[in-house]
């Protein structure tokens, strides 16, 4: 019987499918052919499958090849067919022999060399929860797929490797050490002169996963600070480093010999950013910025100087923490946990309050701060203020405190918060809704008379008062503080957008 | 009814109010200038080509229309020769040829007209508004331009006050420039008027609004510099108003803020130096009780913390970094104390993390 059997996976969005790749030869015309909803890269796969077998050394044979990918209702895309449909053929012409629970996946050069494709820890993954033991991968893709423990991952170089061997099998040696992507931060808080208070507020917003608001002139060093916060964001865990390196896998974003993020991502997006690039998107949505920064932060530098409607765009993902997508009556997820922090100017010269440089009128300043959409400011809890750092602070030999003393305090601070919200499924004061903020803030009674004048007199709204509380909360866990206490709300007022 | 004619003869741009008033004089009323006929008016000795042209095409226009759209848009007109026409704006030189407002006309009360940047800092914003409610409540009327900045805050001081308060425009007193100020032009309406020399309909062109500034000091008995750049057109109107033999008022400041820069050297000239609104009463012989007394009693004992912050603020915006500095605090600390003194009034933030005080204790 000329038929062959063969397992593999397609990637849609970010969820994987498994696909049971058969092949049939039989008596006919001579034709090579691919069915079951695929897209043109796999069609494509004919050509590249029948050159590759050649130059292995095996002719395909003059008959009637059909190759079908089921289930036929999924869109297969992508190269990662090759391998599978070259290895149904071998099996039909009994050249390899079958095997089960072994998934294939891997694109085919005309050579014979077999390429990495993307999302293969996605893959991986998805198998081990299937159920499948082996898997037969690029060797470019062996140090990813090795990630997951608990399986037998088979490395292939070339096509003939598995024909000679009959039945791949992992060569000795090949088994290394495998290392993580550890790209330090640039910049140390510590040797960020002055500009305490932003420093402050970043250790805020970190430690409660709040979203920020840098404002200041140029070259006050709202960048600068920006670039120090992966140094002060506490350490992922391996759930978390696994999660995200999915996503890097997906966008081919890592590096094959490094494939493990260890470190939160820190995006830093340019305001000149699409829609489709900032929340994901494309024919076939692929991750956008929003999702390739999960688990970590999103840097806006100029926020005023993004497009409105791309900002916009954010509003849900920040609400959801993920992102839906909808493409021909599919809905791809995305996931989008991150902390925004964003920077802008003052006004249009950038040097509000100071006169004697700012010429911009009452009218300039809010015709630019409304450039920035309300709902959206609506959504980010801390507003920090970066003057422009004098002479001395240049000069100045003294060390600031260091991002990793930084770092250990945020730790601490996320310990306790992840302690409260045991039962609930948020991790940090920052994803608080309105039930649980009044769950788990309790005001104290004398300070009930501070807020209500703080609403009146500073004109909170409903959602700003939220805020605050939410950020007060932050603070009073980085003293390791039972309850919020006034001397808490007061400095989270500080900190309100205004 | 030929106060149709005369709104007609108001209403042509391009022809000068002087020429208007010759036209007028020499064949007796406006309903003649209209009847006019075309042969006649190349023999008018006065009119350039140009306006003998324009007023040929004027008089095609419909005089109906013009009225209905005043009436429409409830503007009352009031040319020179009224009876009801300002009497201190007769004194001047060039006199608008007609006005046109909305609201009431009420000069009779002592007058003052309150000007500055359209940019100032809270320091010129501060005394504009304390100086116009003070003078609202003792019955002064303010007269200003309904601009940005001091000319807004004049307005809304007068009008915190319950005040008469007059917007002198630069575009026709149909239209509010700036937009934003919308709420101010329908208040002003209710509580003083609006007023304009430029008919219905008019832009407002860069070119109107100098000029508007001499009706400003022309309507006023003194008029009160608050902060001016080193070429602000706020000095157009000091300048104007010392022409017409008004007396000028001006705001000192720091020598070092450029906003300060015209009114110091109005001082250096001869202006009158603004040091408080008890004395600029007194020298207006305005009677008037301002200082309400309250003050003292809202006299508050500060706590430590914040009467250090407080002793560290001025009118010139602090940031939150120079007040850590200085009072060597931690930022938290600084950061309550400051929202303290801002729920108690004290302390405005001016821009984000950027404080000022705003009243003395």
């Amino acid at each position: 019987m000329a038929f062959g059997k063969v397992l593999s996976a397609c990637i849609d969005g970010m969820q994987v499918h498994l696909v049971q790749v058969e092949v049939d030869i039989s008596n006919g015309l001579p034709l090579f052919e691919i069915i079951g909803c695929l897209s043109s890269e796999v069609k494509e796969a004919t050509k590249r499958v029948r050159t590759a077998l050649r130059n292995t050394g095996i002719y395909m044979p003059a008959k009637h090849v059909v190759a079908n990918l089921s289930p036929g209702t999924i869109r297969k895309r992508g190269s990662s067919f090759d391998l599978p449909v070259a290895i149904g053929i071998l099996q039909a012409m009994e050249q390899v022999k079958k095997e089960e629970k072994t998934l294939y996946a891997g694109e085919l050069s005309l050579d014979g060399k077999v390429n990495g494709i993307p999302g293969i820890l996605s893959i991986v993954m998805e198998g081990k929860k299937k159920g499948i033991k082996k898997y037969v991968i690029p060797s470019e893709n062996y140090r990813e797929a090795a990630l997951v423990k608990g399986v037998e991952i088979v490395p292939v170089e070339f096509l003939s490797e598995i024909i000679m061997e009959n039945t791949p099998r992992l060569k000795t040696g090949r088994e290394r050490k495998i290392k993580g992507n550890t790209r330090k931060s640039t910049v140390d808080f510590g040797e960020i002169k002055g500009q305490e208070g932003a420093k402050r507020a970043m250790e805020i917003a970190v430690s409660g996963g709040h979203n920020i608001l840098m404002i200041g002139p140029p070259g006050s060093g709202k960048t600068l600070i920006s670039r120090g916060v992966p140094g002060i964001l506490p350490p992922m865990n391996q759930e978390e480093m696994l999660e995200v390196t999915k996503i890097y896998s997906l966008a081919k974003l890592i590096n094959p010999m490094a494939p493990l993020i260890q470190e939160r991502p820190f995006r830093k997006v340019h305001h000149n950013v699409t829609k489709a690039g900032l929340i994901g998107g494309g024919m076939t949505p692929s991750p956008g910025e929003i999702t390739l920064s999960h688990k970590g932060v999103l840097f806006l530098d100029e926020l005023s100087e993004f497009k409105r409607g791309v900002l916009e765009a954010l509003r849900e993902p920040m609400d959801d923490r993920s992102i839906s997508i909808l493409r021909r009556q599919t809905v791809y997820h995305f996931p989008a946990e991150f902390i925004l922090v964003g920077a802008c100017n003052p006004c249009p010269c950038g040097y509000y309050p100071d006169v004697e440089r700012c010429s911009c009128n009452a009218y300039e300043r809010e015709q630019y701060q409304a450039r920035i959409s309300k709902p959206l400011l609506d959504r980010i809890d801390l507003c920090i203020e970066t003057p422009k750092i004098t002479f001395e602070e240049i000069q100045s030999e003294k060390q600031a405190e260091s991002s990793k003393d930084i770092q250990e305090r945020v730790v601490k601070t996320r310990k306790i918060q992840e302690r409260r919200f045991e039962k609930e499924n948020i991790g940090v004061n920052g994803e608080m809704n309105i039930s649980q903020i009044k769950k788990y803030i309790n005001l104290q009674p004398e300070d009930k008379p501070l807020m209500e004048k703080a609403f009146l007199r500073l004109g909170l709204t409903a959602r700003s008062y939220h805020k605050v509380l939410k950020v007060a909360r932050t603070i009073a866990d980085m003293e390791g503080q039972k309850e919020v206490e006034s001397r808490h709300l007061k400095e989270a007022l500080g900190y309100r957008i205004r | 009814m030929s106060e149709e004619y005369e709104i007609w003869l108001a209403g042509i741009r391009h022809l000068g109010g002087k020429k208007k008033k010759l036209l007028r004089e020499k064949l007796g009323s406006a309903r003649e200038v209209y009847n006019i006929e075309e042969t006649q008016i190349e023999k008018v000795p006065f009119l350039t080509e140009n306006e003998k042209e324009v007023l040929k095409i004027e008089k095609k226009r419909d005089i109906k229309r013009i009225n209905e759209e005043m009436n429409e848009k409830e503007i009352n007109f009031l040319p020179y020769y009224s009876k009801n026409y300002p009497k201190k704006l007769k004194e001047i030189y060039s006199p608008p040829y007609a006005l046109y407002y909305k609201g009431s006309l009420d000069l009779e009360a002592v007058s003052v007209g309150i000007v500055g940047s359209r940019a100032p800092t809270p320091y010129g914003e501060g005394v504009a508004l304390e100086v116009a409610e003070a003078l609202g409540k003792a019955g002064v009327t303010i007269v200003s331009g309904m601009a940005r900045g001091i000319d807004s805050i004049a307005h809304r001081g007068a009008l915190n006050a319950g005040g008469l308060t007059y917007g002198i425009l630069g575009c026709g007193v149909d239209i509010c420039y700036p937009r934003e100020h919308r709420g101010i032009y329908s208040d002003l309406i209710k509580c003083g008027g609006v007023l304009s020399e430029y008919p219905p309909n008019t832009k407002p062109f860069k070119s109107h609004f100098p000029a508007r500034n001499r009706i400003i000091s022309g309507l006023c008995d003194s008029v009160f510099v608050v902060e001016a750049r080193k070429r602000s057109g706020s000095l157009i109107t000091a300048d104007m108003a010392l022409e017409q033999g008004r007396e000028v008022y001006a705001l000192p400041g720091p020598i070092t803020s450029p906003l300060s820069e015209g009114c110091n050297n109005l001082i250096q000239e001869g202006a009158n130096i603004f040091l408080s609104v008890e004395k600029l009463m007194e020298e207006m012989k305005i009677n008037g009780k301002i200082s309400d007394g309250n003050s003292k009693q809202n006299k508050k004992t500060l706590e430590r913390t914040e009467f250090l912050l407080y002793s560290c603020l001025d009118f010139f915006p602090k940031n939150l970094e120079e007040l850590v500095k200085v009072t060597k605090l931690d930022i938290g600390e600084v950061l309550k104390g400051l929202i303290e003194l801002e729920l108690e009034g004290i302390v405005k933030e001016i821009s984000k993390n950027y404080y000022v005080k705003i009243k003395e204790i």
